[in-house]
């Protein structure tokens, strides 16, 4: 469909015109759809599922060669100055040693006083483990891909995290790989406090790697760099007392936190039930859960 | 002149592949596949892969799929990059029908004017990208996308020539 009329033969002007025809209809049908995702998020969910299990066992299979060619280079590092090493880990084990016996007396005492106060302990059961084997690394939106789907039964809005901290939420779920809204992601908004004195701020991503932390109420800025920022468990979805992020930057009423997760280089990340499901129920009943595509 | 009698005499029975029909198609889906590379970034300034394939099939040559394949190549496209589903479909037939447009008014092409086109092209996906986060409510600040854009302008000649390899591959020349 280059030239305007390709001559006087009559089938060749009707192919050009219904090709004509054929991409106005498909950008109508684009825009329609796009609305439709928007709109609709969870429209998709079954065909978006099903393009992830096409591409995150491809991405977890690259992921293991390029974690194999980095084993072995760091392997060979490791060699070069083993007998100095060695005398630093023994050291390390040492000291390591006596802070658990320390964390150890902690935890009983720990237990006992929550035994006084009837507290309730939520059981934490994980669902899955998985590895982060890709990311959304030309879009701004931050997710990451999972390698565990529905067949581990991973379920869409599932809270994911790691040893380090929060990861972030499932958004979509294929059988073998799942996407997670990181964090850093801007729709990912989570209730969370200062560790140091538990004022209750929001956490929300920023779409570059970093989160911005807003206190709850208006007025001094609470922040200090360097603080932890944990989750509150407030609003039923991410389980309390999980890190998200520490303060790099302050800045007129909030702070910019870094999150301690780093996708990049976490090797697994666990996937945890809802907190607490019955809030989340009464919640998306009211409106859909916003920021998913 | 015609622009195969530039080429070197060919040898006999050197022709056109018989997948030839389906060799750029192929290529950009291939490209947006590039989305399941085992990269775990947290900015994102990655090309769009799948589109600067695209464009550059389609300035190198007015016809290299039927116009309606865009629609399907861009649907391939929002499922393996995670965009919404929609978007990669409404701007990949907005692009085939644009370029057609430009087609027609442009009196000569060279390297700088396809260039300059494709930039234009790219910075209205990353614009539209930027856009349609921003709708939902995820938009980060539009300086965050400069990067991605002019790390994608600066690969397209790259992949232009990379393009064009494949397509004197395909027609056996």
């Amino acid at each position: 469909m280059a030239t305007a009329r390709p001559g006087w033969s009559r089938r060749a002007q009707y192919g050009l015109f219904f090709s004509f025809l054929a991409v106005i209809a498909g950008i109508i049908l684009g825009l329609i759809l796009l609305a439709l995702s928007l709109v609709a998020p969870s429209s998709f969910e079954s065909v978006r599922g099903a393009a992830l299990d096409v591409t995150g066992p491809v991405a977890g299979a690259l992921r293991e060669v390029t974690d194999t060619v980095e084993g072995i280079v760091t392997g060979a590092d490791n060699y070069w100055d083993a007998a100095s090493q060695n005398a630093q880990l023994k050291r390390q084990n040492r000291a390591m040693l006596q802070r658990m016996v320390e964390a150890k007396a902690i935890l009983q005492e720990n237990q006992q006083l929550k035994a006084t106060l009837q507290l309730r302990q939520h059981e934490r059961t994980t669902i899955a483990t998985g590895r982060i084997v890709g990311s959304s690394f030309n879009s701004p939106r931050r997710f990451a891909i999972l390698s565990a789907g529905t067949s581990d039964g991973v379920r869409i809005s599932m809270p994911v995290r790691s040893a380090d901290g929060l990861v972030g939420r499932i958004i979509d779920a294929g059988a073998l790989a799942s996407r997670v809204l990181l964090v850093s992601d801007r729709a990912n908004i989570i209730p969370a406090r200062l560790l140091r004195n538990g004022i209750a701020v929001i956490a929300q991503g920023r779409g570059d790697g970093t989160i911005d932390v807003r206190p709850l109420e208006v007025g001094r800025n609470p922040f200090k760099r360097g603080d932890i920022i944990i989750t509150s468990g407030t609003g039923g979805l991410y389980p309390p007392l999980v890190p998200i992020g520490r303060v790099v930057k302050l800045d007129d009423d909030g702070a910019v936190a870094l999150p301690l997760a780093d996708p990049s280089n976490t090797s697994f990340a666990i996937v945890e039930p809802p907190f607490e499901p019955a809030a989340i129920a009464v919640e998306s009943a009211r409106s859909d859960i916003p920021g998913t595509p | 002149m015609v622009r195969a009698a530039l080429s070197p005499p060919r040898r006999i029975g050197q022709g056109p592949s018989p997948i030839a029909a389906y060799v750029p198609a192929a290529t950009v889906v291939a490209a947006s596949f590039l989305a399941a590379l085992p990269i775990v970034s947290t900015s994102g300034w990655y090309p769009d892969f799948g589109y600067l394939v695209f464009i550059g099939w389609r300035l190198l040559r007015a016809d290299p799929w039927p116009a309606w394949w865009a629609a399907a190549l861009g649907f391939v496209n929002d499922l393996f990059t995670g965009y919404p589903v929609g978007f990669s479909i409404a701007l990949w037939s907005a692009t085939m029908l644009g370029l057609d447009l430009i087609d027609r008014r442009t009196m000569w092409r060279d390297y700088w004017v396809e260039w300059i086109l494709a930039a234009v092209l790219i910075a209205i996906d990353e614009w539209l990208q930027w856009r349609v986060a921003r709708f939902i409510g995820a938009g980060p600040a539009f300086v965050r996308m400069v990067p991605a854009l002019v790390i994608s302008i600066c690969i397209f000649p790259v992949i232009a020539w990379v393009v064009s390899r494949i397509d004197a591959r395909r027609l056996g020349r």
